[in-house]
């Protein structure tokens, strides 16, 4: 049985953008993580943790349809993926934008051609409205100067953010990010921050990110959902300020404050 | 730096085994300590307890008497604990212990099984041929419906890399060919007077079988590798996870372009091959005496249309095989740093084997139709 996991105040009577119920993820037939039940709601920024190999990157593949659940229901906007056809599955990942841990950008493509793409596959539009649409996109990252560099002529952060600017090519109202800060330094991985932020207010977008980062978890996090390999459940959702403080589980308590598993939290 | 050894002294009193160790516990030390223990573990104690207040300097590597001892007390289910450390070093011990139960050895397969499990992989194998041989059927036949479907920027590009960059080479080989068969057949055929013949033997050797061979070895070499190795890289890097996020089916971006490019070019440069081979075939028989005349007229007499047509079939089914082998490697590649280099390899090795099985088919279904 998955643990009660009370929604907090802040978040009831808001859309549910994607609710699991049930969901157990894993490889072959054996299970990582058991009975997740979870409602992400709309405009929130919810952080994913836990530590290292507890499932989060697999959760969250099987949130963007790549890997199906071993079991449970996922609805994205209301649509089951668990078990969906591949028309239906087509249908969902028009909602929602992706953002790869190495920014998984086309090598072989412009920044401004990476961006584009997805116009070219879903839209009708003329050329010169999605090249303009894709410059805004890279503008709104902080890149519309590099518009025509190709990944390996910018940094990693960089990547990070036109990753970024790609996965709203189309206007998705979710956008999963894995790991953004991962390597980078403080100063570029608080601009990303405050770059999800300022999306999250400006276009009500609703952001799922795995992350270890914990300055971002703790700043910019609307609530943080704990996953724990060892006890094969999610352990703890709820406001990262308050899970750190006031969390019934020592282990949920140590990894928002960082204490080290031989010191008391 | 200074090598002291450690002074081991082991105790042992009523089964509790007390190992005290005094001294540099480091790594030019640990050697000779895990010696002094050998005997006494052997012994079988009840309980083990490391004595490490007389330890003057203890390195990270030092930790592993400690580490040592631990195991060694699991696998004999008897307590085991360390005396005389605290604050660092003893949070240095703690950290090293973490996890180090002796694992339970994975049960051995069977026979049996592990045949099962490598007929299972097999399986595996083939079902994602047959998965990817569908997918590009039905891709294919949806293209064919809806021509703009078809990424023609990446095709025309594909075609230019994989096509007119390897005129050079292919031409080269081809030339090199002809002139071969022509040295190889020259002496025999003078015996018998037929010395112009070898006219005949090499272009109908070239036009019907070496230009296509030779052609699609280059292009398992040179394409299929790199087909491997560039949609390899993209799994890797999560680009083709990033492509079916989008709602993108990797096989019609990446393959079909591909497949479709090497379709168009290998016959192509398989004709070219085969027209340089025969002219490489003049290099031997032109210092005899013959004119280039007289050679082109009895090469052209040599060869058929249904001969020529055999070559071009040749190229087109080995251009599909290389192709969708190298595609189909690059989109089995797994994780980690070698994982792209071995796709590759099979990629050529695989392409080269499926080429010439495929030849000697073609080769006895043309033979029986007589063609």
């Amino acid at each position: 049985m998955p643990a009660a996991i009370a929604t907090t105040p802040a978040t009831e009577g808001r859309k549910v953008a994607i609710a699991l119920r049930g969901v157990s993820i894993g490889y072959g037939t054996r299970a990582i993580i058991e009975g997740i039940d979870l409602d992400i709601y709309e405009g929130e920024i919810l952080f994913i943790g836990g530590g290292s190999g507890c499932g989060k990157t697999t959760l969250l593949s099987s949130l963007n349809t790549l890997r199906p659940p071993l079991s449970g229901s996922i609805r994205i906007d209301g649509i089951e993926i668990a078990g969906a056809s591949e028309d239906t599955l087509q249908e969902v990942r028009r909602r929602f934008g992706m953002m790869y841990q190495l920014g998984a950008l086309f090598g072989g493509m412009t920044l401004l051609e990476n961006v584009r793409l997805p116009l070219e596959e879903f839209t009708r539009l003329p050329r010169e409205a999605m090249e303009d649409i894709a410059r805004a996109k890279l503008g709104l990252v902080g890149l519309g100067a590099h518009a025509e560099k190709k990944p390996s002529e910018i940094s990693g952060g960089m990547q990070k953010r036109a990753a970024i600017a790609r996965a709203l090519a189309l206007d998705p109202p979710i956008i999963f990010l894995d790991e953004p800060s991962a390597g980078l330094d403080p100063v570029t991985s608080a601009d990303l921050d405050a770059l999800l932020v300022a999306l999250n207010h400006m276009l009500g977008t609703t952001f799922v990110v795995i992350s270890h980062e914990l300055a971002s978890i703790l700043s910019i996090g609307h609530r943080f959902a704990m996953l724990d390999g060892a006890r094969k459940r999610m352990v703890a959702l709820g406001p990262p300020a308050e899970l750190r403080d006031h969390s019934e589980d020592a282990w949920v308590r140590r990894f928002l404050s960082r204490t080290a598993s031989g010191e008391s939290s | 730096m200074t090598s002291a050894a450690a002074d081991v002294r082991v105790s042992s009193e009523a089964g509790r085994l007390t190992v005290a160790i005094a001294g540099d516990l480091a790594l030019d030390s640990i050697s000779a300590v895990e010696q002094a223990l050998r005997a006494p573990l052997a012994a079988s104690p009840k309980s083990i307890a490391l004595e490490m207040s007389g330890v003057r300097r203890l390195d990270a590597s030092g930790v592993a008497v400690a580490v040592k001892l631990h195991r060694a007390a699991r696998s004999l289910g008897v307590p085991f604990e360390v005396l005389g450390i605290e604050g660092d070093r003893k949070l240095l011990v703690d950290l090293a212990l973490r996890g180090q139960d002796p694992q339970p050895a994975a049960p051995r397969l069977g026979f049996v099984r592990e045949v099962g499990i490598a007929a299972a992989g097999i399986g595996e194998m083939g079902l994602d041929l047959l998965r990817f041989c569908g997918e590009v059927s039905v891709i294919a036949l949806q293209i064919i419906r809806r021509p703009n479907l078809l990424r023609w920027h990446d095709t025309l590009s594909a075609m230019a890399r994989h096509g007119t960059d390897a005129v050079p080479v292919v031409g080269l080989l081809g030339f090199l060919i002809g002139a071969i068969i022509a040295f190889q057949t020259f002496d025999p055929m003078a015996r018998y007077g037929a010395t112009l013949q070898v006219a005949d033997v090499v272009a109908v050797s070239v036009v019907r079988e070496l230009g296509p061979l030779i052609t699609a070895i280059i292009l398992a070499g040179r394409s299929g590798s790199a087909f491997a190795a560039e949609i390899g890289t993209m799994k890797v890097t999560q680009e083709l996870d990033a492509l079916r996020t989008f709602g993108i089916d990797p096989v019609r971006f990446l393959v079909i372009p591909r497949m479709l490019a090497t379709l168009i070019v290998t016959p192509m440069l398989a004709v070219y091959a085969s027209i340089l081979g025969v002219a490489g075939g003049y290099l031997v028989l032109g210092p005899k005496g013959f004119t280039p005349m007289q050679y082109m007229i009895e090469a052209r007499d040599a060869l058929t249309v249904g001969g020529f047509l055999q070559g071009l079939v040749k190229a087109a089914v080995f251009a599909v095989l290389v192709s969708g082998i190298g595609c189909l490697a690059g989109m089995r590649t797994g994780q980690g740093p070698g994982a792209v280099g071995l796709s590759t390899t099979r990629a050529v090795v695989a392409g080269i084997v499926a080429i010439i099985l495929a030849d000697s088919v073609l080769g006895s279904f043309f033979y029986t139709l007589g063609i």
